[in-house]
Parts: structure tokens; sequence; C-alpha cells
């Protein structure tokens, strides 16, 4: 059994009549020590959809599934003091921005105690012990003297290693990482990553790493799930995924990489924005930006299907070539 | 930290020097001469009229006059009542406990009621809750304070006698001041029923008082709590699986409080300036109706003496809410 399961995940926002669907029915599994990668533009519900899991979507949002299920146990129908037992314990997330996701009021020290007294209790002077350890194992120099820092004493990285240090500190079986590099320079961003990958791999953790770097996922993730406005597009192995993608946003995804760009002057884009809660086009989501679109696309939504055994949300899913298959030539209509 | 210190301090001496500017020659710009005022309805020859203002040395030119004065001040001289001949600083420390605990039960009032009633709205924001309160604050900022006492009076101590109508104790009750606070002195007085003659005396006034602080409060702390409500760290707080009242009471309120501090020291002076009003209303022997009574009397050295000492407070007040912030706000914490 899979460690997280999560299948036709719908979170809604805005009026029950005309509601604002952030995530679209969408379907994932994490393995226990598997890493899975969600990728996918700013807008595409990658977080909210990882906000859900971790049950902090807050009225008005509602949050439907036919299962979310950790280890077996039914997270949606659980009652909330259940719930918080599991969050922060056995699920623990890292997020975004470090230097805002540390409480500017408390000490390092106190909020990575704050973890343990939560979830795993005994004395202070236990908890302190662990705390010490855990700064030694995300590779803080001097942990003695930063336990008693304030989260404004410290440089982004080091903020974000504190902000791991916390996630970990319950010993965690699955970890969501929300973009955990995305606020970091270059330099510290692989530093973070590996530091993740080795954490992960040293506990046999599960991690579901959200992010819109595609070198990062094709390096970190054994499979990938590409999403787009709320809606799952394909998903798969990572390298399978990487070699031949099957929907025509995962292609245009790859061609805007740098490094695929070579022989061109500039490099390539996906016109357009992902669509907002006003803008929806009534067939498929990515129609308006799609290469290959026409005016079945334009009219009707494609359900994800199965093509050569990976899940493609396309009528016309790509192949090897990168050409859509089962279209009449000549048939675009952008 | 220190550093800090003494430049505050040494802001304080020029705000210091102002209000003895302002207050000596305010008072002297309101129509009314003190001599005729002690003299009384009987009038005063013109050479006695003379010979007092010699004595109380209205003779000279007024800058020289007001030199004396400060030469005085500075040597903490404040001077003495014109009418009833003792040092001013003796009668301002004889009163000032029973304003200073008065002041003390309003701000206690308004922060125990105004922090809770902000945290209520901002938690339940957009809800009738939050509706509700936010209408009770807006209406309590916006009363008069002669007015919601009067009528604090007419309902709860005329109609239900629930209170008593002004005072600090009832006459029953009589003991020699040790502390000057009633609170204390009735419980050391031993005598029994003082004390809750003491506390019901209190009950109004204090009302009347922390109102406005309480609604300001309760206002900020509303919006102060819905921004930090929004922050990331409080979702962060969130993802650790902390039970919601201890994000809320611990990890937001913690930091929604900084502004609200800073606006609590604003509301000292605003409460001892109410003060002035409550205590006339409720009779309360403190000196803001010692200071509206030396006015009727154009008692300038009390007048003087008393808004002197005010200033005083709420500049110290205010340094010492700006020390408060350090401990409260790490990032402001100053270098040693």
């Amino acid at each position: 059994m899979a460690l997280l399961e999560v299948k036709n995940l719908t979170v809604e926002f805005g009026s029950e009549d005309k509601p604002f669907r952030a995530v679209d029915s969408v379907s994932y599994s994490v393995d226990r020590g598997e890493v899975l990668g969600i990728v996918g533009e700013s807008g595409s519900g990658k977080s909210v959809s990882s906000l859900a899991v971790m049950g902090l979507i807050d009225f008005p949002g509602r949050v439907t599934a036919d299962a979310l299920t950790f280890d077996g146990q039914d997270l949606l129908n659980m009652p909330a003091k259940r719930r918080r037992q599991i969050t922060g314990k056995d699920i623990a997330m890292i997020f975004q921005d470090p230097m805002s996701a540390l409480n500017p009021c408390f000490t390092v020290e106190a909020q990575i105690m704050e973890a343990l007294k939560v979830h795993e209790g005994g004395n202070k002077k236990q908890r302190r012990e662990r705390t010490l350890d855990l700064l030694n194992q995300v590779g803080i120099p001097d942990p003695k003297s930063r336990m008693t820092a304030y989260p404004h004493q410290l440089s982004g990285g080091m903020s974000q290693r504190i902000v791991i240090a916390m996630a970990i500190a319950c010993n965690p079986r699955l970890l969501i990482a929300d973009e955990p590099t995305t606020a970091l320079d270059v330099t510290i961003q692989a530093q973070i990553i590996d530091l993740l990958l080795k954490l992960q791999e040293d506990s046999d953790m599960g991690l579901l790493l959200i992010t819109h770097d595609l070198a990062l996922v094709s390096e970190a993730a054994n499979r990938i799930q590409v999403m787009y406005a709320g809606q799952l597009f394909e998903s798969g192995p990572a390298d399978s995924i990487f070699a031949a993608p099957r929907h025509p946003y995962t292609q245009a995804l790859l061609e805007a990489l740098p490094e695929r760009s070579e022989g061109h002057d500039r490099l390539r884009t996906i016109p357009g924005v992902v669509p907002g809660q006003y803008d929806r086009p009534a067939g498929c989501l990515l129609a308006p930006r799609c290469r290959y679109a026409n005016d079945q696309c334009l009219k009707a939504r494609p359900e994800v299907t199965d093509f050569n055994g990976r899940d493609v949300r396309c009528f016309y899913p790509l192949n090897d070539q990168g050409q859509p298959t089962g279209m009449a030539t000549g048939e675009t209509v952008l | 930290m220190l550093g800090f210190l003494f430049r505050r301090l040494g802001d304080i001496i020029p705000t210091f020097f102002g209000v003895t500017l302002l207050v000596f020659f305010l008072i002297r710009l309101i129509p009314g001469d003190p001599i005729i005022m002690l003299a009384g309805e009987r009038s005063v020859e013109p050479e006695r009229y003379a010979e007092l203002q010699a004595q109380y040395g209205f003779d000279q030119p007024i800058i020289v006059q007001y030199f004396d004065y400060l030469v005085g001040v500075f040597q903490g001289d404040l001077g003495k009542s014109f009418v009833t001949k003792k040092p001013v600083i003796d009668e301002f420390l004889t009163l000032f406990p029973a304003t200073v605990e008065l002041a003390l039960m309003g701000i206690l009032f308004a922060v125990f009621i105004g922090v809770p009633l902000g945290v209520l709205a901002a938690i339940n924001r957009g809800k009738w809750i939050d509706h509700l309160t936010m209408s009770i604050s807006l209406t309590g900022y916006s009363m008069p304070i002669f007015w919601w006492a009067l009528l604090l009076i007419m309902f709860f101590s005329t109609t239900l006698g629930w209170t008593p109508v002004s005072g600090r104790l009832s006459v029953m009750y009589f003991f020699e001041p040790v502390t000057g606070f009633m609170l204390i002195d009735s419980l050391l007085s031993g005598e029994k029923g003082a004390f809750t003659s003491a506390v019901s005396h209190l009950i109004l006034p204090t009302v009347a008082l922390g109102t406005i602080p309480m609604a300001v409060i309760a206002r900020m702390t509303r919006s102060s709590m819905l921004e930090v409500l929004g922050e990331e760290y409080i979702r962060v707080a969130r993802a650790k699986g902390i039970a919601p009242f201890r994000v809320i009471m611990i990890h937001a309120l913690r930091n929604a409080l900084i502004p609200v501090i800073t606006v609590i020291g604003l509301q000292v002076g605003v409460l001892l300036g109410g003060a002035i009003l409550t205590e006339t209303i409720f009779s309360w022997p403190g000196i803001g109706k010692w200071i509206i009574e030396a006015m009727n009397r154009r008692d300038y050295p009390t007048i003087q003496g008393g808004i002197l000492m005010i200033a005083f407070v709420v500049m110290s007040m205010n340094l010492i809410v700006d020390l408060l912030y350090g401990i409260v706000n790490p990032r402001i914490r100053y270098k040693r």
C-alpha cells in the first residue's frame, strides 16, 4: 500500500454555485523511499494540493476527494485532533520562503523544540539535545550558538536549514517540500536539495517535491507529475517523461529549458499565462496556449487517459517523435 | 542599551523645558487675577493688592517671573499653593496615588477587555462576532467620557443601586493612608468590608476611564492580528500540528502585540487627560480634580506644578514602553 494515496482531490474556493477549482480531480500516490516531483507553472495548483494534504486549507476553501489516505488512515474524515497528531509528526512540510517561515519572536531552539514537545514529549533537556542533533544533521555550523539565535539573525540558506530541521524533527515518514529552493540563490539551492535527498535516503522517507524547476526534478525525482491550472496533465517515471513527453505542455516546458535551446537565438517560451479564476477556456485549459490545438481542443475538455503506460490529459498525445497522434495533418487552428 | 537610554533622556530635557514654557504662559492668558480670586467676595484695597502682588512676585516683568520659576523647578522646587500655602510637590505626591490607582485600573480594564475582543474579532473576521465587537469599540471610542460616566452613574448607581455614586471609600471607614493606594490600604487596615467598599467605588470610574483606550486597543489588536494571521510562519506553526488555540495565543498574539504596545503607551497620556474629567465627575480625590480646582482659583503654582508632573509621568511612561518594546520584539533589541 502506498504511503500517501490521493484520489480525485479537488479544492474549491468561492461560492457554492460558482466555485473556482484551484485543484481539479488530481490523483497521485507516494511510496516509502520514493521521490515524487510535482511540476507546473505558478498558479497550477501545486501548493494548494499539498496544503490540502496537510489539512491547512481554511474556510472558505473546500477540500473533497474520493480518497485521501496516509498509511491506510483516512485523513479527510478523521477528527481534527487526530489529524494534528499526524500533521507535523508523520507528514511534515517545508515551505517556499524560509525568511518568512520562521516566527520572528522566537529563538531557533524554541521553534524546533515546540514540534518535539507537541509530538514526542520528553523533558526539556532531551528536547534540547535532540535539537542540537538536528542542527548538526542539517549542516549548521556552530549549532550551539545558533540555538539561541533569532530568525532575523540568520541568512536565507541558514533559515531553510532550520525549517528543514523543524520538519524532520519528529522523523516524518512523508516530507512535502513546496519549492524549497525558490527563494534561495543558486549555490545554496544545490546544497539544500542535496541535504533533502540525503535525509530522504537515510530515513527512507517519501518525498513530495513541488517545484517549477525541471532540471531539479530530473535529477531528484523517481516519478513526475505535471500540473496545469489545477489539473493533472501528465504523470509517469521521470526518465521516460524527459525522454519522450506525451503531453504538448510537457513538451513545451522541456523545450523552454535553456540547455535544449542550443542553436536558437532566444530561449523558447510558452506564450500567455495560466488561466485564472475568470478566464478559464471552455475547452482544454491549455488550448489557447497549445501549438497543436484544433477545434475539438477549444470546445471540449479532455479526460486523463492511459497512453503507452502514462497518464495523459490530451486528445492527441504525442508520439516518440514529439508529434501529436490521431490528428489529421494541417488541422491545427493556432 | 545604556546609550539608548541616555539618548532618550536627552530628548526628555528639551521637551520638559518646552512644557514649562507653555504651561507658564498659557495659564497667564486665562482671564482672572489670582489675588482677586484669593480675596473672594470681599474686594481688596489697592494698597493691600500692591502688597500682595509684591509678595507673590507679580510686580516683576513676566520674563523675570518665568526665570525665577524655572530656577525653582530645576532645584526641585515647584512653589507653594496660593490657596493652601503647602508645597505643590507635597500635595501632588499625596494625591497622585489615587490617580495612579484609577489610571492603572483603567489601563488594565482596557488591555484585558480590549486585547481579547480584538483577537476574537480577528479570528472571526467578517462574521457577526466581528461586526458586534467592532461596533462596540467604535461606540466606545466615540463616546465623550463625561457623558458616558453620567450614563453609568444613572444606570448602575441611581437606578440599580449597585455601586456608589462618587468618592473612593464609604464614610463608614477611616484609616491612615500607608501606600496611598486604597485597594492596598483597605486590606492593610484590616477593617471588615473596607476592601469591598474600595472596589465598588473603583468600578464605575475604571469603566468610564478605560472605555476609550479599550476601544482603541481592540481595533488595533484586530488589525494587527489579521495581518499576522496571514503570515507564513502561522501556517508553518499549524503544519507542526500545534492546536489552533496555541497557534493564535502564542505564535500570532506575540507578534500582533508589538504595535499594540506602542498604542498602549500612547494611551497613558489619554488616560491621564481622561482622569481629569473622570475624577471631577466621580469626586475622586486625585490630581485631576486637584488641577481643575486649582484652575478655578487661578492657583498658578499648583496648575504649573501639576501639569509639569503629569507631562513628566507621560514622558517616563513612553520611555518605559520603548524599553519594553525591545523585550517583546527581538528585532529591535538594542545592542549592548
